[in-house]
């Protein structure tokens, strides 16, 4: 779909003010600037940025926006990763990180009700006491629950415990036409008619804006184990992760790492991994005695495929070392190489457990026709793997080679029968891929867009409306004509 | 203004290596009193590289921003891409001094430190001038105290300490920190003239002045709490403190030195039970007092003295003990504001060289 901007004039952002207050609205050209970034690889300015208070506020916001059609783009903590926040034909940021009441614990109804702008871990440290938890992204510490939910965000637990998906049992949200509704229960199950609280899992601030979150608790596990397992292989490691499924066993955590990733770590939190060709990470937990008994094969298998080192401990002190480790990872690889940076590419496919030796394989040997890096990790239990791609930001070249082999390693993940995104989402960094991947379902997508938000206000120009390279809008300082891209 | 910024251009890499995680907004004293993204150190890094690229003017809001930061690092440590976050505000602030940007009360503060070598301006400071073993640097807070100056001079002799004191000048932390880079390099080497530095280790009361001098004279400078924590026994301790006490982590001392540990070990000799707060060692909070924001927002530095008293307040302890004398200052203005709004006694701030000269003997001096 070809952008038109749909910018906020200074008489909307007037009108704006007068709904939230003078001090909720920034338009000085730093606050813009600074807003026009996340954590994906693109930006692009918005014309003001705006904190609302309460859905009601931004009910009278989108209004106004389908009155005077600017875009809307919604906001956590500016953690995603594929361009989500990028308002790339303009409008203005609703920022939700002051929404951040947790509203509601309740561990008899084993349920949590929070505003979108609370932070994953303020909510799991409030959870604690009560031992309950909801499992979190890498970047639990900074990232938003609004945000987690809108883009179906999940980490390094999936396998057990699932996405944030799953624990979505309700929410309230402000429809692209201003509508405040309710969607889901309180209750831990229901067949009432459309599941529409789903239908706001992933749609990535394209359908509506999320104000309230009723969710699902999961049990803080009793005890829980670790296993780390070095390999002279990748592909020894990748088969480790098959076997251990195939069991079966289900870690709360199996992470692997490729020999790039566990220098990079090594590097900058100077834990001490051993060199090696592939990494595994494992963590069990649930009853005590029950943890044991599986760590204990876990280990076995590690032993059978060939680890030549394996760190077993019950240490809580050792297991969070390690994990920090991991969730460092994807910041940790941009100090590999003075001048290379890691960019948000290729960074986090999925392929069915059996094919993760074929995918880390096939990883690599696309990595070897490059000058660029592309190392593989990723949450190998569930499938979700990461390559990040390092590159120099400023080399034109290392870009188009970027592109060149981001084609071939979704090109395989679609081979394997995966998908182009597990976790962080399409926005525009996998808009061309993912369209090809869903080219069945894309009208439907499409026409529930057109229905819902039928003046296109909310995030607009993305997932299956992105028609461009993710090459446009880049914010490192290279340039691409429309031919180049 | 393209390709003008030399000094910030050269810190690119670091803007362009931060993948934008967010790690550091939650650290960041700046960002958790707001919360705008434009007050975090990833805010802060994306404005440098604005002004690298030439995108952005350097305005009053981003000047504001680029100079609430209190160089606490936090963000440093938190940062999983060791992106170098504080030293690209303080070239930014250079460039920004140096294009007239300084703001008045800041100039003031240098213009004391250049004319009279003293942050407060004091012509009248009385230097305790003595000949002994160990070079000690006062530090311009200290000297400023001259009661608790001459407490502490007495408290290291009678731990058989004999510091030699002659007439110092300021460090020249605060030009740096502000962004008065010239000013910074002269009152170096005025430094270099008034106090030497040819003998080693040289003992100061100061965390920020232990940070500094190490860093411009590459010589090993102690903090005097490293020095009385090797020599204070158990028989030296007249009249013990035993009372519930927490501590407050200068960022200087222990993010900047790594001076976490020394303090602890010697509140444990005078019998203090320590209640730790949320945020200690080096992942301690700011109390507000750092960067040069006592004197560019003090409504800022104000709310996270707050922040960090009512945390200490959290404890339940009897009294919140630091080693850091722009801290105690600042965190007594923020005990005295929550006064004002509670109506309670202010929660009492100590600093741990006034604890220890109490606890080892009876003091005639004014207290």
């Amino acid at each position: 779909m070809p952008i038109v901007e749909k910018r906020a004039k200074p008489e909307s952002i007037e009108r704006i003010r007068e709904i939230v207050g003078t001090d909720s609205v920034r338009t000085s050209k730093a606050d813009l600037y600074v807003y026009g970034f996340d954590a994906g690889m693109h930006r692009s300015m918005p014309d003001a940025v705006v904190r609302p208070q309460n859905a009601e506020q931004i009910s009278q916001i989108v209004k106004l926006a389908n009155e005077h059609d600017f875009a809307i783009i919604p906001r956590g903590a500016g953690t995603a990763l594929c361009g989500h926040n990028t308002p790339v034909a303009g409008g203005i940021i609703l920022d939700l990180q002051k929404m951040n009441r947790i509203k509601e614990i309740n561990p008899g109804d084993l349920l949590c009700v929070v505003e979108p702008g609370v932070i994953c871990d303020d909510l799991n440290n409030a959870l604690k006491k009560y031992r309950f938890f909801i499992p979190g992204p890498a970047s639990s510490e900074a990232a938003t629950l609004g945000g987690m939910v809108a883009a179906n965000a999940s980490g390094a637990k999936a396998l057990k415990y699932g996405a944030t998906r799953d624990y979505v049992l309700g929410l309230q949200v402000v429809t692209p036409t201003g509508e405040i509704i309710r969607c889901g229960t309180r209750t831990l199950k229901n067949s009432s008619g459309y599941q529409l609280e789903k239908l706001f899992v992933g749609m990535e601030g394209t359908l509506g804006i999320i104000t309230e979150i009723t969710l699902k608790m999961a049990p803080l596990p009793e005890k829980t184990a670790a296993c780390a397992a070095a390999f002279k292989e990748l592909v020894e490691a990748g088969q480790t992760v098959a076997d251990i499924i195939a069991v079966p066993i289900f870690p709360a955590q199996l992470e692997i790492m490729s020999d790039i990733c566990v220098k990079a770590v090594n590097k900058a939190t100077g834990l001490g991994l051993p060199e090696c060709g592939g990494f595994l990470l494992i963590a069990c937990d649930g009853h005590p005695e029950a943890v044991k008994d599986e760590i204990r094969k876990v280990k076995e298998i590690c032993e059978k495929n060939g680890a030549f080192f394996i760190d077993y401990t019950e240490d809580a002190k050792r297991i969070e070392e390690l994990w920090k480790g991991r969730k460092q990872m994807l910041a940790s690889l941009s100090v590999i190489k003075p001048e290379f940076s890691t960019v948000m590419l290729a960074d986090d496919m999925a392929v069915p457990i059996s094919k993760v030796p074929d995918a880390v394989k096939g990883f690599l040997e696309i990595q070897d026709k490059y000058d660029i890096y592309i190392p593989p990790y990723g949450h190998a239990g569930d499938g979700n793997l990461h390559t990040k791609v390092l590159l120099n930001p400023e080399n034109k070249e290392h870009w188009l080679q970027a592109e060149k082999a981001v084609r071939e390693i979704y090109d395989l993940v679609l081979q394997l029968g995966g998908t182009v995104t597990g976790e962080h989402g399409v926005a525009i960094s996998k808009a061309e891929y993912f369209k090809k991947e869903r080219a069945d379902s894309i009208p439907f997508m499409r026409a529930i867009k057109r229905a819902l938000d039928p003046k296109n206000i909310l995030n607009p120009y993305k997932i299956f409306d992105w028609d461009e390279s993710f090459l446009s809008n880049l914010r490192y300082p290279v340039e691409f004509s429309k031919k180049e891209a | 203004m393209k390709n003008s910024y030399s000094d910030l251009e050269k810190l690119k890499n670091e803007m362009l290596t931060c993948t934008m995680c967010g790690f550091c907004k939650n650290v960041c004293p700046v960002f958790l009193d707001a919360g705008w993204d434009t007050g975090s150190p990833r805010g802060r890094m994306t404005m440098a590289y604005g002004l690298v690229t030439g995108e952005l003017e350097p305005d009053e809001n981003l000047v504001n921003r680029i100079f609430q930061c209190t160089q606490c690092r936090d963000c440093a440590r938190r940062c999983p891409s060791s992106v170098k976050c504080p030293e690209v505000v303080l070239s930014a602030r250079r460039e920004l001094v140096k294009r007239g940007q300084a703001v008045e009360t800041q100039m003031a503060v240098a213009k004391n430190i250049i004319h009279t070598g003293n942050l407060y301006g004091d012509l009248e400071v009385a230097y305790p001038e003595q000949e002994g073993e160990v070079p000690l640097f006062i530090g311009c807070q200290h000297l400023s105290r001259p009661n608790s100056t001459k407490r502490n001079i007495l408290l290291m002799q009678r731990l058989g300490i004999k510091p030699r004191i002659v007439k110092e000048v300021c460090c020249g932390f605060p030009l740096e920190v502000m962004g008065f880079e010239e000013e910074h390099e002269k009152q170096v080497e005025r430094l270099k003239e008034a106090f030497s530095f040819d003998e080693e280790p040289i003992l100061t009361f100061c965390p920020g002045c232990k940070v500094h001098l190490e860093k411009i004279s590459g010589k090993k400078i102690l903090h005097i709490l490293q020095e009385i924590n090797n020599r204070l026994a158990k028989e030296q301790i007249a009249k013990p403190v035993n009372a519930k006490i927490t501590y407050h982590d200068p960022c200087d001392l222990s993010r900047g030195a790594g001076i976490f540990q020394e303090p602890r070990d010697i509140l444990k000799k005078l019998g203090c039970e320590i209640i730790e707060m949320k945020y200690i060692k080096n992942a301690s909070r700011c109390c507000g007092g750092g960067g040069g924001i006592l004197t560019w927002d003090s409504g800022l530095s104000e709310r996270m003295s707050m922040a960090r008293i009512r945390e200490a307040i959290a404890t339940g302890a009897e009294m919140v003990v630091t080693a850091c004398p722009t801290c105690e200052q600042t965190l007594k203005k923020g005990a005295l504001k929550i006064t004002e709004e509670n109506g309670n006694k202010p929660f009492p701030v100590v600093h741990i060289l006034d604890m220890l000269f109490k606890a080892t003997k009876q003091s005639h001096l004014p207290s």
